[in-house]
């Protein structure tokens, strides 16, 4: 009986010991009650975007009372009066109220004010489209982290200070705007608090991406429901009934779907374009068609998405059948890709980057050679979307990672496709590093080793130019030794450069002395999305009508190989030394075929387009 | 072999109740050998935190000899790895401990430790939603009732008190998800979809249904009247939630069928249903007895 007394003590004090803990812990939790608000606080915030001539507005509410009126109204200021535009039946499975006016004016800015029952009034300002100006800001921003020990309690007042200081034309949040994976309206309504202030006032663009809707990762699989804890079985662990709600939170008020057509469970899509100020946006949705590796690849790591094994065969994973964007998407990228109307530069905004980012993943669980989460997996998957947005000089702009990467990618050779920039984290959540073993090739003088020509873990070729890798040691509530901060980028539609900027957190950006992350900023040429080394150029082309859109075509497979609309009159093709190409140009498309059998080396044309 | 539990004597009882316990521990270790070994062990929510950071240098160990250089593995890698030869040791001792050697007892009880440490680090994992702990308790403490059978004996009160503990746990935590008093794991309305091929609407009604039956199996028990009626329910509904994982992910498309990524979740799930029937043939004797 002594035996079993001391064993019965034993336990008593685990419990004890586990009691302490459980308490600690539950202390540090962080509050998701949804407030009581008055009547007139009644409407949280709203986003919006306007699209070819179409206003966009989504109202997010608190919760309604059974006897509240259930519709919504959303008025403009025309002349000194307030005029009704539109008027909604609120959702009630998230309420949101989702409002749409066509034939926007977008040549002027408005007043607008949403309103619900007697006193709910919640006013910003719809822009105009910024046409005018030379350069579109456009703030990029991730991982939303509330939890303390992440620093996601520290204010979020220095970003919108700052965000104001800039004047950024658009906002783009690329994903984890709320962590919870069982509270998405509680928390969504916290984002509203925290950010409502610069979004009512800017088009602000929101992609969902797997903590959003419930998940700790998300290969969506075109809808399927997934069972395996961790989902890298492919699917969606969250019903669909919570899937759709977190959607219509997030991305209603997005223009148009290109290609509406629902999945599985009856989640919708809504990749589509923005076009705002000269610039033509993809938003890309690069989860929800996704193949899970589970059980699909030959297991190499201690998860079914992991790959730990160094001496692994890259090949071996790359496997028939395995979507990344699938088919639809890509279809939606061809055609974007061509269509240069009202666009002198184009840009893509998704969840995360094409490549494996990273390294070393976690506060201490080491190095990964290569995470399936990434968008590094499926490589032939990866390779069709960077050579679909390579045809378009498309930037690409992103997050997800929680480390802040610039990467030029590569399919056939190193630098022949398209710049990425992942931004940081707003308050991160999981620590990730950009830390190869091998010096990179090919590096910028002064450069650190970890720069320059990479393999990453699927032997997908990358270039880095800066990584914004967080301490060491994990520093508690600390922002900015967990790397935290936010991307500016300025795309000049005048001289058509990219300008990438990494701010960290709690810095006023237009002070002389404010410091970047190391590595920003950087500036790249529009043209450098699309620019192989191994390439020549042909001869060089002037035309009578400023900007025109020039396309080249290889002969031999009458593929476009890339469609752009070139600044000023003069524009020197580059293209593969080997082969003859069809150059077609136009004024607002390439409709005219202007060279039949151009090579590398030839001579100089002049084009009249006004014929 | 179940018999009615008026008919079965005090030895065949005891064997066939220590044969469950004996099962249940063999496969709960058995399947989170297979885990740590295959697969990887569930500390992430517990290592990752500074405090144990904090923990290790307070005991010398450096921070590059912690987490590893990048270029190799840290303690963390390489202890995580090697976790599955003591669980294979483990679930050896869950089938040949004796009731005379109080090292083998040691040991068990050393596994039940092991358990909790893991259970309160899924219970991290899963965002601090308490039921995810108290659900484990059947797992985690079906080695420490084995201890208490072979030293006290299958039918003495603390067993059962202990093993009840365990019942309760595992079936109140079940119970809490299902019928929602807490957030209900997404996995637990896939699995039902996909098994049944039902809407979420659906899934919610049946899971909602079968969270109350999990309460009442939990009162049941305390009634000689319908103890049996319970403990049959509870077993049959431990081995069908346990089986529900490979069910529901299993497919010829996949690699090995996807076996290795669902059948030990089955495995690891033995003692649901290996402590109910423990109680049925603990109690059958006494209920002999209550009866004549």
């Amino acid at each position: 009986m002594n035996y079993l007394r001391t064993q019965t003590v034993v336990c008593l004090a685990v419990c004890l010991f586990a009691g302490s803990v459980l308490g600690q812990n539950r202390r540090r939790r962080v509050d998701l009650t949804i407030p009581d608000v008055a009547k007139k606080d009644i409407i949280c915030f709203a986003l919006y975007t306007v699209h070819d001539k179409t206003l966009k507005l989504t109202a997010q509410l608190y919760p309604l009372s059974s006897d509240d009126e259930r519709t919504a109204r959303l008025e403009v200021r025309r002349n000194g009066e307030w005029v009704e535009v539109d008027s909604v039946d609120i959702i009630e499975q998230g309420w949101t109220a989702p409002f749409r006016v066509n034939d926007w004016d977008d040549t002027k800015s408005h007043q607008y004010r949403v309103r619900h029952g007697a006193s709910a009034v919640y006013e910003g300002t719809i822009r105009k489209n910024p046409v005018d100006k030379d350069e579109l800001v456009i703030a990029g921003f991730t991982g939303n982290s509330i939890q303390p020990v992440h620093g996601g309690d520290i204010s979020r007042q220095d970003i919108i200070d700052n965000i104001n200081r800039v004047d950024a034309d658009i906002l783009f949040f690329s994903g984890d705007q709320v962590y919870d994976h069982n509270k998405h309206y509680a928390a969504w309504l916290k984002f509203g608090r925290d950010f409502g202030d610069i979004i009512k006032d800017r088009p602000t663009l929101c992609l969902p991406d797997d903590h959003d809707v419930g998940q700790p990762n998300l290969w969506g699989e075109s809808g399927k429901i997934s069972t395996l804890k961790g989902a890298a079985d492919g699917g969606y662990a969250r019903p669909g009934v919570y899937v759709q709600e977190v959607e219509r939170a997030q991305t209603s008020h997005l223009p148009d779907p290109a290609d509406p057509h629902k999945i599985g469970q009856g989640i919708g899509v809504w990749f589509t374009n923005l076009n705002w100020g000269n610039v033509d946006i993809a938003i890309l949705e690069d989860r929800k068609f996704k193949t899970g590796p589970a059980g699909r690849v030959p297991k190499q790591g201690p998860r079914p998405d992991h790959i730990r094994n160094p001496n692994y065969d890259p090949k071996s994973v790359d496997i028939n059948g395995a979507v990344l964007l699938g088919e639809r998407q890509l279809r939606f990228l061809d055609s974007w890709a061509n269509d240069w109307r009202q666009a002198k530069m184009k840009i893509a905004v998704s969840q995360t980057i094409f490549c494996g980012g990273a390294h070393i993943h976690g506060a201490a669980n080491g190095r990964l050679h290569a995470d399936m989460d990434s968008n590094g997996w499926p490589q032939s998957g990866r390779n069709r979307a960077l050579a679909a947005l390579r045809k378009g000089f498309a930037f690409h702009y992103a997050g997800d990672q929680h480390l802040a990467t610039i990467f030029q990618h590569g399919i056939d050779e190193h630098r022949d496709a398209v710049w990425s920039f992942c931004v940081p984290s707003i308050a991160n959540l999981y620590l990730r590093w950009w830390e190869p073993l091998e010096p990179g090739q090919n590096r910028e003088d002064g450069a650190p080793d970890y720069t320059g020509d990479h393999l990453d873990g699927f032997a997908n070729k990358v270039t880095n130019f800066a990584a914004a890798n967080p301490e060491k040691k994990p520093a508690g509530k600390l922002l900015n030794t967990r790397a935290a901060g936010y991307g500016i980028v300025r795309l000049n539609t005048k001289t058509r450069e990219i300008t990438m900027e990494c701010w960290p957190r709690n810095v006023d950006i237009t002070a002389p002395s404010a410091k970047q992350y190391p590595g920003w900023p950087r500036t790249i040429h529009q043209t450098d999305n699309y620019d192989p080394p191994s390439w020549g150029k042909l001869g060089k082309l002037t035309f009578d009508v400023d900007d025109p859109v020039i396309q080249l075509i290889d002969s031999a497979t009458d593929e476009i190989v890339y469609t752009l609309r070139i600044n000023g009159k003069s524009f020197t093709p580059h293209a593969p030394k080997k082969g003859s190409f069809i150059v077609k140009a136009g004024k607002e498309s390439a409709s005219k075929v202007i060279l039949s059998n151009a090579r590398v080396g030839g001579k100089a044309v002049h084009v009249d387009l006004n014929e | 072999m179940i018999r009615s539990g008026n008919t079965l004597s005090e030895p065949k009882a005891d064997f066939y109740a220590m044969l469950c316990l004996r099962l249940g521990a063999f496969c709960c270790f058995a399947g989170w050998a297979w885990v740590h070994y295959y697969w990887e062990g569930p500390y992430g929510g517990l290592l990752w935190a500074n405090s144990t950071y904090e923990l290790a240098e307070s005991f010398g160990v450096t921070w590059d000899d912690f987490v590893g250089t990048g270029a190799d593995d840290g303690l963390i890698q390489k202890w995580l790895g090697r976790l599955y030869l003591p669980y294979c040791m483990l679930s050896v001792l869950a089938l040949t401990a004796s009731k005379e050697s109080r090292l083998q007892k040691a040991g068990l009880i050393f596994g039940s430790g092991l358990l909790s440490l893991m259970a309160y680090s899924k219970y991290l994992n899963d965002q601090q939603q308490l039921p995810t702990l108290i659900e484990q308790g059947g797992q985690v403490l079906i080695p420490t009732v084995l201890v208490l059978a072979l030293s006290v004996g299958a039918r003495h009160r603390l067993t059962l008190i202990v093993a009840c503990v365990a019942f309760l746990a595992t079936f109140a935590g079940h119970g809490s998800y299902a019928v929602g008093l807490w957030p209900t794991p997404p996995t637990f309305f896939a699995m039902t979809s996909v098994i049944l091929g039902v809407d979420y609407e659906t899934a919610k009604l049946l899971l909602l249904i079968a969270g109350i039956l999990d309460y009442v199996v939990c009162v049941a028990i305390a009634i000689p009247l319908l103890r049996n009626a319970a403990l049959f329910y509870a077993a049959l509904w431990g081995f069908v939630t346990a089986l529900a994982r490979p069910v529901a992910g299993m497919s010829t498309s996949l690699i090995f069928w996807g076996a290795d990524q669902y059948i030990h979740e089955t495995v690891v799930r033995t003692p649901h249903f290996m402590l109910p029937l423990f109680l049925y043939f603990a109690w059958a004797p006494r209920q002999l007895k209550d009866t004549t």
